[in-house]
């Protein structure tokens, strides 16, 4: 470290080049966004149409929605390895209750299906979070129990095999629209706005973000440490519940084998492209948006020129490396 | 080499001098190490002792002054380059691989080698020696984790010195070891001193540095205070160059106690802790504390000052023993609980257990005012705008705005942001544990000033400090304590320096008498 | 990678993988489609039992040293152990059949009384996708049927699993095992217990490769992948008339039976000299539904003048479908689909006239299996590869598929 002076007429020095550079760093994620959609629409045939928002809306959901949860999570310093096994755990439910008797099902109301499915993720993220908060288990390994458990426990709920699903609530969802909007973005959109507004306005997302920020100081001060950290893991698994019953009406089908197969991945992603530290202490609810959006178009990106799988995953690799690497902390802040 | 007279230290530093952001860590600091000596470095928190062990170790770099390797100008821009010039640490923690065998750890990153592959009968062979000439018997195959702690402590000492080590550095080296261990740790560092290995004896453990060290430094807020022979101090002498006042000046007219009436005690204390016991910690701690009255907690490091004020707050928890509020005792152990009733705590550890680094001074000051601030869990920003502006310009805390981050402000202010998320939850009771410990002299002087108004409004305050002068001046009761046992209570005008500094020594020499015996 | 066995002191040299849909990205991403095929249950005893009265002739020529190991074999075959065609025409629901003749009794195995002995039947991956579930349910029927009993385990895609599985129904004196091998290395632990205890190996779908005919495990049964793809790409060619804009749904990277299937389509293309039918898009869909809609959706984003897809397996392809008719683009009409697998939802997609064709890859191996040990062990022995013929479904056998349960 330099001497407070010498640092000081560094500063003062280069000050445009590090305002430039701190504008840069705390906006990667936007910045990339901005240059993937330029090049596509520059480059990509059929890319400048209301089609191409329509697509872009009717698969975002679930990750979407997965994200939100995840960044609470991230927010606290944990992480939550079984979203993905929660929403096939969640698709199972709702099969294995709004399926009539021939498929094995149950043959409820739709409405009785959703609400025992969203009940299950709720169940699945209260239980991560009993076991993070008070058993004290890493969160890591807390959570890696029921991503591989997780997807056994909904096999075992349909009986192993795709079950094929035709109740008319499930085409609205999945093709039902608000002034041309598909309804499962207005969902994702809403759950978007309310996690803002629990991160800036609640005390559970002031608290969470202490408890991420220096866990035996939020101790000291008073926060209800377990009960923050059960609600914020409760609320990812219900999130994730509502991803899998989104992906489950897309797919006309519940399939457990790989219903948010690797999702926890994809929402990691997104909430650590879009500028959220994993080591916790902060949520960027918009950053994670971006994140996700980010990540979904250069996957659509890559498709539509046809790339190489292999190729495919090395440029996505590299494109979350680089949005983390500029929107690393700068080194005078540590 | 052993015991040879050297016309130079093995290692020396001079001047040393390091800043942290603006803070003084260590201030034109000398050290002399010599060959067959063991040199303790004693000091409270934040004294700087660890700095001055990082600046031998390579880990940091000195601001100002350098480091002699036998009379030569060394840099150690890494640890590695420190290691390689023979100097070796010994951390509290072991920082070895427990689930490898005795000897590949005795040996790890240099195993003898035959035709490129792992000697193992070699190294077996090497390392059952090796610990065999400093008394350990150990299965050098079985796997380190399965030791006690203060074996492997022992076998990082082994490790250390087996790589001709001409300096071994020592940072608490006893703070897990039960008393035989101790023993047997302090017999090595004799056998190290008949190796003529300088060791650099890190702790707060009085008994040990008198029992094993040629030599003692004392270090304060950063600079030397007093460095010389064992025999040319009494344990007094240390403790109170410790603390911060030169034995000389003691007795030397009393201080005031900041030009405030004599506390009058009501009927009901505000805070009763009663036989306050945990195992190996606290024992037997009973403190009443009235409103309006300050009490002092005195002792070394490690007595159990800041554990009384935990246990207090719920933080620690305890074997038995009771506390009541206002005579009644907490529902619940918990810090939320006792915030709820009017308990706060500000911890000893800014940094550590205080600030919440990377969140606003905003977040931070309303952090513990939650339930107070808001509505069905709805946080009213006006609310929270009003009580953080109000105790920023009531503190004076120095900052760009109320969205600052923490981590960006200075010490003083960092531990006034503490004390506001405090304050503003209208406490009755404060626990104080080292308020004024790293921050520059103005924002001191602020602190205790504050700290004297908040009694004269009637709240009753446990403070606890390193700094002898500052229990003296501003309390009207001090609890001494030291290994976890109160040694006694003094009141208004039997409160000074020399009567704590007393009790404590006196405590200390008795243990001394009876290890001897 | 040699495998050092500690039951007994056979080593089973350098394993690799052959036809089948080995090892996956995924656990369960293998199980999607694959393997060997039978005809019809009633027809494939006879069918094995007449393919080996008529390879008793090249048996003569003595095993291993096969003279006729020319250019005509390929690879996969010669590492599974057969190093010799056996000439003739082969027997219905067989492709062809791979000498030298496996005889039980050159291990030292006795013979087996099926109305008494019991016999073990190791799954490799969970029963939780069509092909798997028909894969069981043919070795269970077929027990049945011929009245013997059998023992069950499903090792949930643990290679470690099946080996001990495997070991465990030997240890409760079963006579033979026939097994879905994992991967066609990895269980050279019991493949080396059973010859040790003198028990009857039978591998069905994917094949245990690396083998020497016959000396390590008894006959084995396969499918061709590279078939499926050239007889997808003609139904393709048929379906298309001969000119199209196609896209691919690959099955998972790095799976043989994906690379396989491509290999034969394209190639089969080529032969056909179909150049009009010109392939646009390729991109993997990890033969999952879920996959193949979201793939194809950028897919008609991207080409929505594509006027064929071919699905490496028929989820990926029911996929492509459901994602067809959230555009309004379902039916052959707009868009074609030939897809690989034989699954009932595809069958019924052809029915529907949203799919043109699908090209089996049976699962229902247990009669042709149960005969093809009956030789091995009792009678004058079996071919040490056969390959069996698939099934291939269109507009004219679909709706029969279904009602007989043809379909899986």
């Amino acid at each position: 470290m330099t001497s407070t002076a010498a640092h000081t007429v560094g500063r003062s020095a280069t000050h445009g080049w590090e305002d430039i550079t701190s504008w840069v760093r705390q906006r990667g994620v936007y910045i990339a966004l901005a240059l993937v959609i330029l090049y596509n629409v520059i480059f990509t045939a059929h890319f400048n149409q209301w089609d191409t928002v329509q697509l872009l809306f009717a698969q975002m959901p679930p990750v979407l929605i997965v994200s939100m949860g995840m960044a609470l999570v991230i927010g606290t310093g944990g992480i939550d390895l079984s979203v993905g096994a929660t929403m096939a755990i969640a698709s199972a439910v709702l099969a294995k209750f709004v399926a009539p008797a021939s498929s094995h099902g149950l043959g409820s109301p739709i409405a009785l299906a959703i609400a025992m499915a969203l009940l299950a993720g709720l169940a699945v993220g209260v239980f991560n979070g009993t076991v993070v908060a008070v058993g004290r288990v890493q969160p890591i390994v807390a959570t890696l129990s029921l991503l591989v458990a997780g997807r056994g426990v909904a096999l075992v709920i349909t009986g192993g095999a795709l079950v094929e699903l035709f109740d008319p609530f499930l085409k609205v969802v999945r093709q039902g629209q608000v002034f041309g909007i598909a309804d499962v973005m207005i969902v994702a959109a809403a759950i978007a706005v309310v996690v803002s507004v629990l991160v800036r306005r609640t005390t559970l997302g002031y608290r969470l973000v202490a408890i991420g920020g220096n866990r035996r100081a939020a101790v000291l001060a008073g926060v209800p440490v377990r009960s923050t950290l059960i609600t914020v893991y409760a609320i990812s698994g219900v999130f994730a519940a509502v991803a899998g019953l989104i992906a489950t009406a897309r797919l006309r089908a519940s399939d457990p084998s790989y219903i948010g197969l690797l999702m926890e991945l994809s929402a990691i992603t997104a909430v650590v492209v879009g500028g959220t530290p994993l080591k916790g202490g902060q949520v960027r609810v918009l950053g994670t948006v971006a994140g996700a959006v980010l990540m979904q178009l250069l996957q659509t990106t890559l498709l539509a020129h046809n790339i190489p799988n292999s190729v495919s995953e090395m440029v996505e690799a590299l494109i979350i490396v680089a949005a983390v690497y500029i929107q690393r902390p700068s080194r005078s802040a540590a | 080499m052993a015991n040879g007279v050297s016309a130079t230290p093995t290692l020396s530093v001079r001047q040393a001098t390091k800043q942290f952001g603006g803070s003084l860590a260590l201030c034109d600091v000398d050290l002399d190490l010599w060959p067959g000596e063991a040199h303790a470095l004693v000091g409270e928190n934040g004294a700087g002792k660890s700095t001055l062990i990082k600046l031998i170790t390579g880990v940091h770099q000195p601001d100002g002054g350098e480091v002699l390797h036998h009379g030569e100008v060394v840099h150690f821009p890494t640890p590695r380059d420190a290691q390689l010039h023979g100097i070796q640490t010994i951390y509290q923690e072991v920082h070895l691989a427990p689930q490898l065998s005795i000897a590949r750890n005795v040996f790890l990153g240099r195993e003898p080698t035959r035709f490129g592959s792992l000697d193992l009968k070699r190294m077996n062979r090497e390392a059952a020696a090796l610990l065999g000439r400093y008394g350990i018997v150990a299965d050098v195959r079985r796997p380190l984790g399965g030791l006690s702690l203060g074996v492997q402590q022992m076998i990082a000492v082994v490790r250390a010195v087996s790589t001709d080590a001409s300096v071994v550095i020592m940072d608490e080296p006893t703070s897990s070891l039960e008393p035989r261990e101790v023993d047997k740790l302090l017999e090595v560092v004799g056998l190290l001193k008949q190796q003529g290995v300088a060791v650099v004896y890190v702790s707060h453990k009085l008994e040990e540095v008198f029992r094993a060290c040629d030599k003692i430094t004392v270090l304060r807020d950063g600079r030397l205070v007093w460095t010389g022979a064992v025999t040319d101090t009494t344990r007094r002498q240390l403790i109170s160059r410790m603390l911060g006042r030169d034995p000389g000046e003691l007795g030397n007219g009393k201080i005031t106690h900041l030009g405030r009436a004599p506390v009058e005690r009501g009927e009901v204390p505000v805070l009763a802790a009663q036989h306050l016991t945990r195992r190996f910690v606290l024992d037997d701690i009973s403190l009443l504390l009235h409103p309006g009255e300050v009490v002092g907690l005195a002792g070394l490091l490690g007595s159990g000052r800041s554990e009384t004020a935990k246990a207090i707050f719920g933080a620690l928890a305890l074997d038995s023993g009771t506390v009541e509020f206002c005579g009644k005792r907490f529902p619940r152990s918990t810090p939320a609980s006792r915030l709820h009733s009017g308990v706060a705590m500000l911890p000893e550890d800014r940094k550590v257990e205080g600030i919440i680094p990377e969140l606003s001074i905003r977040d931070n000051i309303g952090l513990a005012a939650l339930p107070m601030l808001s509505r069905r869990g709805f946080v009213s920003r006006r609310k929270q705008a009003e009580i953080v502006d109000t105790f920023i310009t009531r503190l004076h805390i120095k900052a760009t705005g109320p969205e600052q981050k923490v981590a960006e402000l200075s010490g003083g202010n960092q531990q006034k942001v503490l004390l506001a998320r405090m304050l503003c939850l209208s406490p009755k009771v404060l626990l104080l544990d080292e308020p004024t410990r790293g921050i520059d002299v103005g924002a001191k002087a602020e602190v205790q000033a504050l700290i004297a108004d908040l009694a004269a409004k009637g709240l009753g305050v446990v403070l606890i400090s390193s700094e002898l002068e500052e229990i003296v001046e501003g309390s009207d009761t001090v609890l001494v304590l030291r290994d976890g046992t109160a040694l006694g209570t003094l009141f208004g005008d039997e409160i000074d320096e020399s009567a704590i500094m007393t009790m404590i020594a006196g405590a200390a020499e008795h243990d001394t008498a009876e290890l001897i015996a | 990678m040699k495998i050092r066995r500690t039951a007994a002191t056979v080593t089973v040299a350098s394993m690799t993988l052959l036809f089948s849909c080995g090892s996956s990205k995924t656990t369960s991403t293998a199980s999607t489609s694959a393997n060997p095929a039978t005809t019809a249950a009633g027809t494939a005893g006879t069918a094995a039992g007449t393919a080996t009265t008529t390879s008793a002739a090249t048996a003569a020529t003595s095993a291993g040293t096969a003279a006729a190991a020319g250019g005509d074999i390929p690879s996969a075959i010669k590492a599974a152990g057969g190093t010799s065609k056996i000439a003739g025409a082969p027997a219905a629901g067989i492709e062809a059949q791979y000498g030298p003749i496996c005889k039980g009794a050159d291990l030292g195995i006795g013979k087996i009384d099926f109305t008494k002995d019991t016999i073990g039947w190791a799954q490799s991956e969970k029963e939780a996708n069509p092909f798997r579930i028909a894969s069981t349910k043919s070795q269970v029927d077929e027990a049945k049927k011929r009245n013997i009993k059998l023992l069950t385990t499903n090792a949930q895609s643990d290679a470690q699993q099946e080996n001990t599985d495997i070991k465990g129904m030997i240890d409760k004196g079963a006579k033979a095992i026939i097994f879905s091998p994992i991967n066609s290395t990895g269980l050279g632990d019991a493949i080396a217990y059973a010859k040790s205890k003198h028990v009857a190996m039978i591998p069905v779908d994917r094949n245990i490769t690396g083998v020497k005919g016959c000396a390590d495990v008894g006959p084995q049964l396969g499918s061709d992948f590279v078939l499926q793809g050239r007889r997808a790409a003609d139904a393709m060619i048929k379906a298309t008339g001969g000119t199209a804009k196609l896209a691919i749904l690959l099955g998972a990277s790095g799976v043989n039976v994906t690379d396989d299937r491509t290999a034969g389509f394209k190639a089969e293309l080529k032969d056909k000299n179909a150049s009009g039918i010109q392939i646009v898009f390729e991109q993997t869909a990890d033969f999952t539904r879920e996959k193949g809609k979201s793939v194809t959706e950028t897919l008609l984003q991207a080409h929505p003048d594509v006027t064929a897809i071919y699905a490496e397996n028929d989820e990926m392809g029911l996929g492509a479908l459901a994602a067809l008719d959230d555009k309004g683009m379902s039916g052959i009409a707009k868009v074609h689909i030939v897809s690989i697998d034989g699954t009932k939802g595809a069958v019924q997609a052809i029915v529907d006239g949203n799919f043109d064709a699908v090209i089996e890859s049976n699962p229902a191996y247990g009669p042709t299996a149960f005969a093809a040990l009956d030789a091995y062990v009792n009678g004058d022995g079996a071919p040490a590869v056969t390959i069996t013929t698939d099934n291939q479904y269109d507009k004219s056998n679909a709706q029969q598929a279904l009602d007989s349960g043809t379909a899986y």
